[in-house]
């Protein structure tokens, strides 16, 4: 029996805790009605001071292209916000550098109110007065990020490169207009030829020593691409990149990007063809990899899906043991993880995946790459071991240019005598007309698809290769068996998960048909293969 | 009786229901995992092509109606539809976003390991048999329509329109064609094996197979597997069963989810007679005693005031007697005074003549 005075007190808690989820809701729907919600790539968070230690209040949540907006109506540009030094912008708020936490506030508070209150006096729609604290520093905004990262493809890439208004002075290449390195003798950035790399190679998350042991900073990766790139669209007058946010940070903006389809090469100093080979070639069994880099690089719109982060060769931080560097990524595992794009055999997975390859990839299991794949790859021919470790760069070199010399560039293919013109199905005449399979059309037709291929070409190694797509699970033939040789009553447990000879038909065919994007003939169509019986 | 007594009453057949449910429920640890051998029948409808070819063999092996629209007529597929007294299977198409073929998905009853109709069932008109089918038998029926009610999936269905005998109708699983060692209709006709029929431990087996070689065609669920304590029809999906219509019920069967408070009926019902006549009993008995005592009481106080009245009587008449001989006593000794007196004055009045000059200090009791 609950006795009086702990009943009054479950009673006062429950009405409290009505009370407050009531007051909660109200509070809530209040809040959703002042504010408009909405999802802006612009949103900035403005948390400097909390950057520093604690904070008063919570960050501030700030749009920055509804600022550049109202500055552009009032003929303010952006040294309204942002200073100039040494002839560059400051990316930072009315100010070159950092202070203490409370003069950062005051220089804040007194830019924005002041500005917030003039513009209210002209009668303009403006932002928060003085004493609206938590319409800036809210905790929970809102307003959503739609912020959508952007790289650097090669077709942008090639745009810059071949952008007439960038230009360096004293040099035919404009390289250097981005690219550099910090040199310690003279303490500056300069560029120096062959090493371009990505901003991230250097510029990271958090502003970092230019040095080891030096005392002076290299901005964050944040700050110094807006550094390089929005100073620069706004300095540039006529044809020049997005000056917003969302002119870089939406889908819908990245979309229209105009895209140059056939980029001129790199000139970096990158191989033609490399070896991969492991760090310690007496401990790798298999021949060493060559890496054909050239076809690589037009296979692909950028570097980073490879080199990550950093312009370097796989081997130097993915190890057989795998280290720090590389994430203690194997070798193998950077070469062969199935699921992971940036991986050989992860990246030709995913090409499978085009239509003219999916009709017989997409039916073949993928928890594994192919046990008959390794040696196309690792080819008896290709240096190993000691041999291996006695070469120098120049004699790899030749011998990577050797080994994809040798790689075919057409998918090799039994004569057109060989191929079966028709394959008569009558296996079901109780309802049917035995079935006509136009086999060699089929065949030919499956070939042309995959004509222009490199990656085909390289895999399908033997003629009967592409046979296997259908003629599965039997060694490579000029003549496979019959699918009736394996496939004949349904459902039976000895034969584990294999489908009965109508089925094995119908999912070879409907499965290949579905997966190759062929609208015809549909799956329900039945009597576009098979003939109604006349008799 | 009292309302108190009633009520303590009460709670004590709570508490021994109680008792008795506890005792169920500890006889509950032994689950029923399905007949060792049962059939099943797995759909993978990344195979299922919508063709309604098993809605037709199912009529044919079933002798059910022909329906309105031509099995080859994919049309009735744009509506959601579901089984009913005449159509033991339908195929529903399942448009999920971000995938750009529709998925179909068939339906009919799942024949649970533990089936709720059964379980509902106060005749016993469902069995669930050894092959992995679960069958109805309408003679025993009494169209209570409880299963219905139960099934998770609402596979039961009614004929409606028969005003004598209607009956609960629903898939077999085709129990009879089993036996004689057939395919199930639907199974036999699917065209592309949509539908695997084997031992349902070695259905799990494929299906478990199918997912480890094609992780990203498959969601990695085998619905049936534990829902609603485990079903002998299992599905694979490429989405999550949920978009392809499939209710969320839960890993537990609905026989386990009721045998705790239905065990415990028997034993409420054997120990509520008990009870009450015990109770009768007891507060008979007690009755009994009462009044006794009761008696007892008023004999005694019977007695105590005849004692006391007796002796207040007793006094009362010692007393009247002592009165009576005290007042016979003065009553005689007056009368002796008086006579002696009346003599006295008689004798000096004969005296008196004859010796006038005699003293009258004579006494008369010197005379007498």
């Amino acid at each position: 029996m609950m006795k009086g005075r702990s009943l009054l007190r479950w009673a006062g808690l429950l009405v409290a805790v009505a009370l407050v989820s009531v007051w909660g809701h109200e509070a809530q729907s209040s809040k959703a009605e002042v504010s408009s919600a909405g999802s802006y790539a612009d949103i900035v968070t403005i948390d400097v001071i909390g950057k520093m230690g604690s904070t008063e209040l919570p960050a501030v949540t700030y749009r920055h292209d509804l600022h550049t907006e109202a500055m552009k109506k009032l003929n303010k540009d952006c040294s309204a916000c942002h200073k100039t030094q040494d002839g560059k912008m400051s990316l930072k708020f009315m100010r070159t550098e950092d202070g203490s936490a409370e003069e950062l506030k005051s220089l804040y508070h007194t830019n924005c109110f002041a500005c917030h209150a003039e513009q209210a006096a002209a009668g303009n729609n403006t932002g928060p007065q003085d004493g609206e604290c938590r319409a800036c520093h809210n905790p929970n905004p809102a307003d959503t990020s739609a912020w959508k990262e952007v790289g650097m493809d090669k077709s942008l890439h090639y745009r810059h490169t071949a952008a007439k208004t960038i230009k360096v002075s004293g040099q035919d290449v404009n390289c250097g207009a981005c690219h550099h390195v910090y040199e310690p003798a003279t303490k500056k950035a300069e560029w120096k030829k062959q090493t371009e790399d990505s901003c991230r190679a250097c510029h990271k998350t958090e502003s970092t020593p230019v040095a080891e042991g030096a005392d002076k900073m290299k901005p964050a990766l944040n700050d110094a691409a807006h550094a390089a790139c929005v100073t620069c669209h706004v300095k540039t007058t006529g044809d020049t990149g997005p000056v917003t946010c969302a002119g870089c940070h939406t889908a819908e903006a990245q979309k229209q990007y105009k895209v140059v389809k056939d980029v001129p090469r790199l000139d970096r100093g990158q191989p033609d063809a490399a070896l991969v080979a492991a760090d310690d070639v007496k401990k790798a069994k298999l021949p060493a990899v060559a890496f054909n880099h050239k076809l690589h690089e037009t296979a692909l719109d950028n570097c980073r899906t490879c080199h990550h982060e950093k312009i370097a060769s796989c081997t130097e931080c993915h190890t057989l043991a795998g280290k720090k560097e590389g994430n203690f990524v194997q070798l193998e595992q950077a070469m062969h993880a199935v699921k992971d794009k940036a991986s050989c055999v992860g990246c030709h997975n995913t090409a499978k995946a085009d239509p003219s390859c999916a009709g017989c990839h997409g039916l073949m299991p993928k928890a594994a790459a192919s046990e008959q794949s390794c040696a196309t790859c690792h080819v008896k021919e290709a240096p190993k071991g000691e041999e291996l470790a006695n070469m120098d760069k120049d004699q790899k070199k030749a011998a990577a240019a050797a080994l994809v010399s040798m790689r075919p560039t057409a998918m090799p293919v039994y004569n057109e005598e060989d191929i079966p013109e028709t394959v008569e199905i009558g296996a079901l005449v109780d309802k049917f007309e035995a079935s006509k399979m136009p086999h060699r059309k089929i065949v030919k037709t499956m070939i042309a698809a995959v004509a222009g291929s490199k990656m085909a070409a390289g895999f399908h190694t033997d003629p009967g290769t592409f046979c296997q797509g259908c003629h599965h699970n039997s060694p490579v033939s000029k003549t496979p068996p019959k699918c009736q040789s394996c496939h004949g009553k349904p459902f039976e447990a000895a034969k584990g998960d294999r489908p009965g000879l109508k089925a094995a038909y119908h999912q070879q065919c409907m499965g290949c048909h579905a997966a190759m994007k062929l609208e015809k003939p549909k799956a329900t169509a039945c009597k576009e293969c098979h003939a109604e019986r006349t008799n | 009786m009292h309302r108190r007594k009633f009520l303590s009453l009460l709670g004590g057949a709570g508490l021994a229901s109680a008792m008795g449910a506890t005792k169920v429920r500890a006889a509950g640890n032994h689950t029923f995992n399905g007949y060792p051998d049962a059939m099943g029948v797995l759909h993978d409808s990344t195979r299922c092509i919508g063709c309604r070819k098993c809605e037709q063999a199912c009529a044919e092996v079933n002798n059910l109606p022909k329906p309105s629209a031509a099995y080859d007529d994919l049309s009735v597929l744009d509506t959601k539809r579901r089984t009913d007294a005449k159509t033991y299977t339908v195929v529903n198409k399942y448009n999920t976003a971000g995938l750009e073929n529709p998925i179909f998905r068939k339906q009919q009853c799942n024949h649970c390991q533990e089936p709720a109709c059964a379980s509902a069932c106060f005749v016993k008109a469902f069995t669930k048999n050894p092959d992995g089918s679960v069958t109805y038998n309408g003679d025993l029926c009494v169209g209570c329509r409880y299963c219905m009610v139960a099934c998770p999936f609402g596979v039961p269905t009614f004929e409606y329109d028969d005003p004598l005998d209607p009956l609960v109708q629903k898939c077999t699983m085709c129990h009879p064609r089993i036996q004689e060692g057939k395919l199930p209709g639907c199974v036999e006709k699917c065209p592309k094996e949509a539908l695997t029929f084997g031992k349902r431990e070695d259905l799990l087996a494929i299906a478990r197979d199918r997912i480890r070689k094609y992780p990203d065609r498959y969601e990695n669920h085998i619905y049936g597997e534990k829902e609603a304590g485990g079903t002998n029809w299992l599905y694979l999906s490429p989405v999550p069963h949920t978009e392809l219509g499939m209710p969320v019920v839960g890993k537990t069967s609905a026989p386990e989810l009721t045998s705790g408070a239905l065990g415990a009926v028997p034993m409420v019902v054997g120990i509520w007679p008990v009870l009450l006549a015990g109770a009768y009993g007891i507060s008979k008995r007690k009755e009994k005693i009462a009044a006794e005592e009761k008696a007892e009481a008023v004999r005694e106080a019977i007695e105590k005031t005849q004692a006391s009245a007796d002796g207040a009587m007793k006094t009362a008449l010692d007393k009247a007697a002592k009165d009576k001989a005290a007042a016979v006593d003065r009553e005689v000794k007056k009368a002796v005074a008086e006579a002696q007196k009346e003599f006295d004055e008689k004798l000096a009045a004969m005296q008196a003549p004859a010796e006038d000059d005699s003293d009258a200090g004579e006494s008369p009791e010197e005379e007498a």
